[in-house]
């Protein structure tokens, strides 16, 4: 008998079905070794799976779609990269104040996407279930990309200008850089459900707007289209990186009642810690962009308040409650930016980014944006700042500031219902006093202090001598221990941080391009 | 000008306006497609076209490639339609679903008459047999009025030429007002349908749980009776709540039901019971009602939830913390203009909840 034959050859498997394969179809149980060996590290965090197959596929991208996709993304970005080359269009930004923003973002951001893509490789090795394993090295990949297309985008800047010569050297040694590096290493070396919990949701669903937004609507507003292109790159891999959040937290809730509460304390401290880290966004918004997008309260409003409350508001269902402290994050909104201005304008000199004080214009826009503090509390510190740099006293803090144990960031931030007056707290852990800037850092202390006191901080590394070249002798005569550590952080010293508008970048800025110095 | 827009692999069609987005075509016709940012960036939307002519619009070169182009896919949040298409999406086919063609239709009304103090049963006899799936809604014409309102069928299929509504009063309504006091006996009125995904998964085997909140018993009492009439023989809960005694209408018919069907389990409960209402059911509403029913663990059913949007939220709330999701809950919210006007912002976690 004649088989009728098909008229269209065999039929072509769908999206579906091919992710399907891909997945489910390629994983097994171990037979000879206990699974429990196999998987040694999704078990303890006390988060218990009953069925990997309720697991829903956020997204189904193949791996021979993904390298044609990301092939092709890849060359289009280069080719703006290039032309940007050609034209020189470091030079078309609106001025080389605006440059100190990409130095936060290079030095402080793109190893975050290196760690990410380390952290999502573990992730991705730990998971029982092998959808989650094969969407969290799809994402190792991707972030391992991002940092790559950031160092390369953002490096014509280093040809120009200064700071941007080591991020990599800086990222593991500089003060305030410790603040992100911490924060990841945090995620990174806690269990595979924290690690996706931590960066998949809480940082790249709920909190990422916050970062990206700012960063490239910035670029777009000054004029830097190389950085606009890698974020439109980006933001095509960035969608697949929410769902996913979206898809591991309500995988977990559904799993068992037992994980709920675990769930909540993970959101509890990752907001608290993706928050404070988000300070130095909120700086980059209110202060370094000349031409300014919109003010950090604005932003969170938008974002959090009201993107956060929805997504809260449906989480609710499961019985989770927005996160703790964030009402104390609402109440700060009018203040944050110019608290943290304040830290780095203090110790800018050891900083690998320039700081300066604002323009008249600029206040009056800080003015208007913060009419309940801005004048009243930030202003009258500006002007005094200002006065006292034109009589060639410049303020620059020379003693070590007091770091919080968990977020790592200068105790400069105040106390919740009082703005005048900076907020201390403080836990006893065998025989020691641990410091923190406030009770969501405390808290997470708390919860776990036999991981934050092995704190690398930076200030009391370099108190105990940790933070010197090798072979420098620090009992030599003369020897001046702050100098020191600036040569151990990789700065070219009297270039790379500092007061602007004594800055080489500003006198190069001024004769490369014959534009003023500070945009009007 | 507009063009008939068919999604595969559900072989649902929608229209889309001159202009208008495919994926706002669709989701405002009730099909829902995947998508995140909603202009060009992310490529959530994806699709495949599979016949037709679209202009691809503001898409990103970096969400749609140039091969991807060159192959006919689109991003539905940007794409728009330049003759009749047919795409295939990455939705998954509902295999419990019937597709019936929607069309214009004129009933008379042959009963119109008090269920209770606020809802009306309107009967509508049809020139032909009207074919639907139990649980589905039609959309009816309001004189003067560019706006249909939507109203479920009440009775099961297979009646033919006749359909019933039950209409609740809405204060200040336009539609519901004119449906109670000015439509009689004898007088056409004009409707489209049959619409909605609210049916009943029969594929799937869990038993059953209906929630209905006032007029909102009228697409589970059609899934019901449709059900029995079948021979269903897995456990039927239907939860119905009301506000006192007056409201609680179908009671004897749903009573009769329960005795005659083993399987069939009707519990009534009402939120304000008055003296006068001699009542000694459950007191308090639907949602605390099923947890009460089913000690608080949902586990292993289905949920047909029907009725005003609050209480929607408030049975997925209780569901949910009794350990049902979202692939076991199935709604449909009585939404009116006032809803619609005041809808509380969502976020992307829930697809169809
Ligand atoms: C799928 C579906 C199925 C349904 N099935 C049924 C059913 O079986 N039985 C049933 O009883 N109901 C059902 N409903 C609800 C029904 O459709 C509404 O109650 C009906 O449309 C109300 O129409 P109306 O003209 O009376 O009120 P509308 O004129 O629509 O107004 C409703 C209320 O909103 C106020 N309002 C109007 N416009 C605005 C505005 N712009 N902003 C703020 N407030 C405004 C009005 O003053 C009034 O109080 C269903 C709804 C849906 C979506
Ligand atoms: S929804 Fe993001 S590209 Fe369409
Ligand atoms: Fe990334
Ligand atoms: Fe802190």
């Amino acid at each position: 008998m004649n088989m009728p034959a098909a008229p269209n050859g065999p039929k072509k498997l769908s999206l579906k079905e091919n992710y399907a394969l891909l997945t489910r179809g390629l994983g097994w149980d171990t037979s000879y070794e206990d699974m429990d060996k196999a998987f040694p590290l999704d078990k303890f965090e006390g988060i218990r799976i009953h069925d990997w197959e309720k697991w829903e596929d956020p997204f189904r991208l193949t791996m021979d779609a993904y390298w044609k996709y990301q092939g092709e993304k890849e060359r289009k970005l280069y080719a703006i990269v290039d032309a940007f080359q050609q034209n020189n269009g470091q030079f078309n930004v609106v001025d080389a104040r605006y440059i100190n923003t990409l130095k936060l973002f290079l030095t402080g951001v793109s190893p975050l996407e290196y760690a990410a893509h380390r952290g999502f490789a573990m992730a991705g090795r730990n998971f029982r279930g092998t959808s989650a394993r094969i969407a969290c090295q799809m994402q190792a990949i991707d972030e391992l990309r991002h940092a790559q297309t950031q160092a390369h985008t953002i490096s014509q800047y280093n040809k120009f200008f200064n700071g941007l010569h080591d991020p990599g050297h800086m990222h593991d040694r500089v003060w305030y850089l410790s603040v992100p590096k911490s924060y990841f290493e945090d995620a990174m070396t806690a269990g595979p459900f924290e690690f996706v919990t931590a960066i998949s949701f809480s940082f790249e669903y709920v909190l990422t707007n916050l970062l990206f937004m700012p960063f490239m609507s910035g670029a777009a507003y000054n004029g830097d289209m190389a950085t606009v292109t890698f974020g439109f790159s980006a933001q095509s891999d960035e969608s697949r990186h929410m769902t996913l959040g979206l898809e591991v937290v309500k995988f977990i809730l559904e799993q068992d009642p037992a994980n709920i509460p675990i769930v909540q304390r993970w959101l509890d401290k990752w907001f608290w810690r993706g928050y404070r880290l988000l300070g130095l966004v909120s700086m980059m918004m209110d202060y370094m962009l000349p031409r300014r997008v919109m003010s950090w309260a604005e932003a969170w409003e938008m974002y959090f308040e009201q993107n956060g409350g929805a997504l809260f508001n449906d989480l609710a269902r499961y019985g989770i409650r927005m996160p703790k402290y964030h009402d104390v994050a609402s109440m700060e909104k009018h203040r944050l930016s110019h608290e943290v201005w304040g830290i780095f304008y203090n110790y800018t000199h050891a900083a690998a980014f320039h700081t300066w004080v604002p323009e008249q214009a600029e206040m009056e826009w800080l003015a208007s944006k913060y009419p309940e503090t801005f004048d009243r509390l930030y202003r009258p510190r500006l002007e005094y700042w200002r006065a006292q740099q034109e009589q060639g006293k410049r303020f620059y803090n020379p003693t070590l500031p007091m770091l919080c144990q968990t977020c790592q960031i200068p105790m400069g931030f105040t106390e919740p219902d009082d703005p005048t007056k900076i907020c201390y707290r403080e836990s006893d852990y065998r025989d020691n006093k641990f410091h923190f800037c406030s009770d969501g850092c405390k808290d997470i202390f708390d919860n776990e202090p036999e991981k934050y006191v092995q704190s690398w901080l930076p200030v009391h590394q370099i108190y105990q001598g940790n933070c010197f070249r090798p072979g420098v002798d620090p009992t030599a005569p003369g020897f001046d221990p702050l100098a020191e550590v600036l040569l151990y952080y990789g700065y070219h010293v009297g270039e790379d941080g500092g007061e602007y508008l004594d800055s080489p970048d500003r006198r190069n800025w001024e004769q490369w391009t014959g534009k003023p110095a500070v945009a009007t | 000008m507009s063009y008939r827009l068919t999604i595969e692999p559900l072989g649902q069609t929608v229209e889309a306006e001159e202009g208008q987005t495919m994926l706002d075509a669709c989701l405002r016709a009730g099909v829902w497609l995947p998508h995140a940012c909603g202009h060009g960036l992310c490529a959530t939307c994806k699709v495949q076209i599979v016949d037709g002519e679209i202009e691809n619009g503001s898409a990103s070169p970096f969400a749609l490639m140039d091969f991807e182009r060159d192959e006919g896919r689109a991003l539905a949040c940007c794409a728009t339609l330049q003759s009749d298409v047919t795409i295939e999406a990455d939705i998954d086919e509902d295999p419990d679903a019937r597709h019936v063609p929607v069309r214009d239709f004129i009933g008379v009304v042959t009963a119109h008459s008090d269920l209770s103090p606020t809802i009306k049963g309107i009967t509508l006899e049809l020139a032909e047999d009207f074919d639907f799936q139990a649980g589905q809604y039609i959309q009816v014409h309001i004189p003067h009025d560019e706006a249909p309102r939507a109203f479920s069928l009440a009775n099961p299929p297979g009646t033919g030429r006749r359909i019933e509504l039950n209409v609740r009063r809405v204060p200040d309504g336009k539609g519901t007002a004119w449906l109670h006091d000015d439509v009689k006996v004898g007088d056409p009125i004009r409707f489209a349908g049959p619409f909605g995904r609210f049916f009943v998964r029969t594929s799937d085997p869990k038993p059953l749980i209906f929630i209905a909140g006032g007029s909102g018993l009228s697409s589970p009492r059609s899934m019901i009776l449709d059900l029995l009439q079948r021979g269903e023989t897995r456990v039927i809960t239907l939860i119905h709540g009301a506000r006192n005694r007056s409201e609680l209408y179908y009671r004897e018919e749903l009573a009769a039901l329960a005795t005659a069907y083993s399987n069939f389990h009707y519990v009534p409960a009402l939120s304000e019971p008055s003296e006068a209402c001699e009542w000694s059911g459950f007191s308090g509403h639907a949602h605390e009602a099923a947890a009460a029913h089913f000690g608080g663990d949902f586990r292993e059913h289905r949920a047909y939830l029907c009725g005003p949007p609050p209480m929607i939220e408030a049975c997925i709330r209780t569901l949910m913390q009794g350990r049902l999701f979202e692939r076991d809950i199935f709604t449909e919210k009585f939404l009116t203009s006032a809803d619609a006007a005041q809808g509380v912002a969502r976020s992307p976690l829930f697809r169809t909840l």
